[in-house]
């Protein structure tokens, strides 16, 4: 476990504490947490495989994984192997009858309040309880009561502490470097006959060197789009194909690097020689929105009202057709890379419109520009933190699109 | 001529080869505990096996009826399962993994004792033994 001299230092334990006390004023005796999120949160270790931190009123939380990683996930977390248990495909050892054992015989909680993780992602592996699982805990533990209480944990993660957003910046510092390696493989002819799955290898290389652990995203690792690609509408899911690089066309870079569970997600975009006027104007365009919008952003506005007033700036220059009128997406450790953290919104599980920023939130400023009948477009993405009057942002690689000769 | 299982003069043959046969090299040096609990026995009453090792010695060793001590690992299932098992003919894993056994106790040491339980087990098969 880091010491809090280390700039990555989190404080584990006062999470869970923070945890205990909002379970004490809600009455809960113990907390299920089964969401990637949660367990990047409680853990400070990547949990692959499905697992379950339950967290009791007082005391350490225990951690259950599938028993094949479980040694290695209690060796990257702060918990020691007695609270990191391997469950398997053996009697008594499933995850259903230790996780109800241990509440029961353990905890003495088989009366208790449970409160658990479930709800509706647009997320694949957001980790919610299945019904078979809820369906099971409640056989299992037939005098509990249970309780959905997901939002203890995703309003304590809503404001990043300082060693969370120094993992931020680190993985924003891994991209740069990712970055810088496609830009040199582009640069004077190279780009001709890459694909766009050499580029993200190249990138990964780069980044994996610098430290980087994996490119993170659940999208297919580092996003590449090439030509019409680049054009999708709404596109912003581009895993890199086999496609080559065409002279003449857009390329758009969108990496992700992991820091110790801090993300970096930025991306860099192309303009492939020969660069046409009409191309430029796109681009010139795509420029102006990112900028507007890395200027407005600070604590106070809503997602709603950036939207309004970016679409007012693309309308006013004439390219509000060609943007996706979004200009956000949430982010946080592991797990924890779609919707702002906690979602009271008139659509459920959806970013809330009117959420008001505050100072201390960090978020992906986000920005899908795309032309699909000219077959151009660009993105951009970087985490930001939001403070008082401004947002800080944390890649350094460039906003402009690049041309390449 | 076979002794009758789990009876005083089956845990005095099987505690003497145990002793003999698994060194403490032979058993990696461990330091754990386990506890067999046995359900459905013939003449209807619970019983227990209890193994305790440290540093690879076999400390303690106990066959009962009742209630057995604390243990690290806490195996339950029934007397015909641990009979097939002492017997050589139904695998340890394999009864675990068909949800014959119930195995409480922390998974990840488990998988780091397989070995030496299946080398336990062994020792337990080779005593003549009435069922």
């Amino acid at each position: 476990m880091s010491t809090n001299h280390d700039p990555y230092y989190i404080d584990f334990p006062g999470r869970i504490k923070m945890i205990q006390q909002e379970m004490e004023k809600e009455g809960l005796d113990v907390y299920l947490g089964s969401r990637l999120r949660t367990l990047s949160w409680t853990m400070d270790a990547f949990c692959p495989w499905r697992s379950y931190v339950v967290i009791p009123r007082e005391g350490l939380p225990v951690a259950f994984t599938f028993v094949i990683d479980a040694a290695r996930v209690a060796d990257d977390s702060w918990l020691d192997e007695d609270h990191v248990r391997g469950y398997a495909p053996m009697g008594g050892q499933d995850q259903i009858t230790q996780i109800a054992d241990f509440i029961k015989d353990e905890l003495k909680c088989g009366k208790g309040r449970i409160g658990y993780e479930t709800g509706i992602s647009n997320y694949l592996p957001e980790g919610n309880l299945t019904q078979y699982e809820y369906e099971a805990f409640r056989a299992a533990l037939p005098e509990a009561t249970f309780i959905n209480a997901h939002h203890i944990v995703d309003r304590l993660s809503l404001i990043k502490d300082e060693g969370t957003m120094n993992r931020f910046r680190e993985a924003s510092r891994l991209t740069d470097i990712g970055h810088r390696a496609v830009y040199e493989a582009l640069i004077n002819g190279g780009f001709k006959n890459l694909t766009e799955t050499e580029i993200s290898g190249i990138a990964t290389y780069a980044m994996r060197k610098a430290g980087s652990e994996w490119e993170w995203t659940f999208t297919g690792g580092n996003e590449i789009a090439s030509g019409y690609r680049t054009g999708y509408a709404g596109g912003a899911c581009t895993p890199a194909t086999r496609r080559k690089l065409q002279p003449g066309e857009s390329l758009m870079v969108d990496l992700h690097a992991a820091f110790k569970l801090g993300l970096g997600d930025s991306t860099v975009n192309y303009l492939l020689a020969p660069v046409t006027e009409r191309q430029r104007w796109h681009a010139n365009n795509y420029v102006t929105i990112v900028k507007a919008c890395l200027k407005k952003y600070r604590a106070g506005i809503t997602p709603s009202e950036m939207a309004s007033e970016m679409m007012a700036i693309a309308e006013e220059g004439g390219f509000s057709d060609y943007l996706v009128p979004g200009f956000e997406h949430g982010i946080g450790m592991v797990g924890d890379e779609w919707r702002i953290g906690s979602h009271e919104g008139p659509i459920p599980y959806w970013t809330d419109p009117n959420h008001r920023y505050q100072a201390g939130e960090m978020i992906i400023c986000a920005i899908q520009y795309a032309c699909p009948e000219e077959q151009i477009g660009f993105r951009y993405e970087a985490p930001i933190i939001i403070w008082e009057n401004e947002c800080e942002l944390l890649p350094k690689c460039p906003l402009e699109v690049l041309e390449i000769e | 001529m076979p002794v009758k299982y789990l009876s005083p003069e089956w845990k005095e043959e099987v505690e003497a080869r145990l002793k003999k046969e698994l060194t403490p090299e032979r058993m990696n040096y461990v330091t754990s505990s386990m506890s067999n609990i046995y359900l459905n026995c013939p003449d209807g009453k619970p019983r227990f096996m209890f193994f305790r090792y440290e540093n690879g010695e076999l400390k303690e060793f106990l066959v009962g009826e009742g209630e057995p001590p604390e243990a690290e690992f806490r195996i339950t299932g029934d007397y015909a399962t641990f009979a097939q098992i002492s017997q050589g003919k139904l695998g340890s894993q394999l009864a675990l993994m068909s949800g014959k056994l119930k195995l409480k106790g922390n998974m990840v040491k488990a998988l780091k004792l397989a070995s030496i339980a299946d080398r336990l087990n062994k020792v337990l098969a080779k005593v003549d033994a009435e069922y």
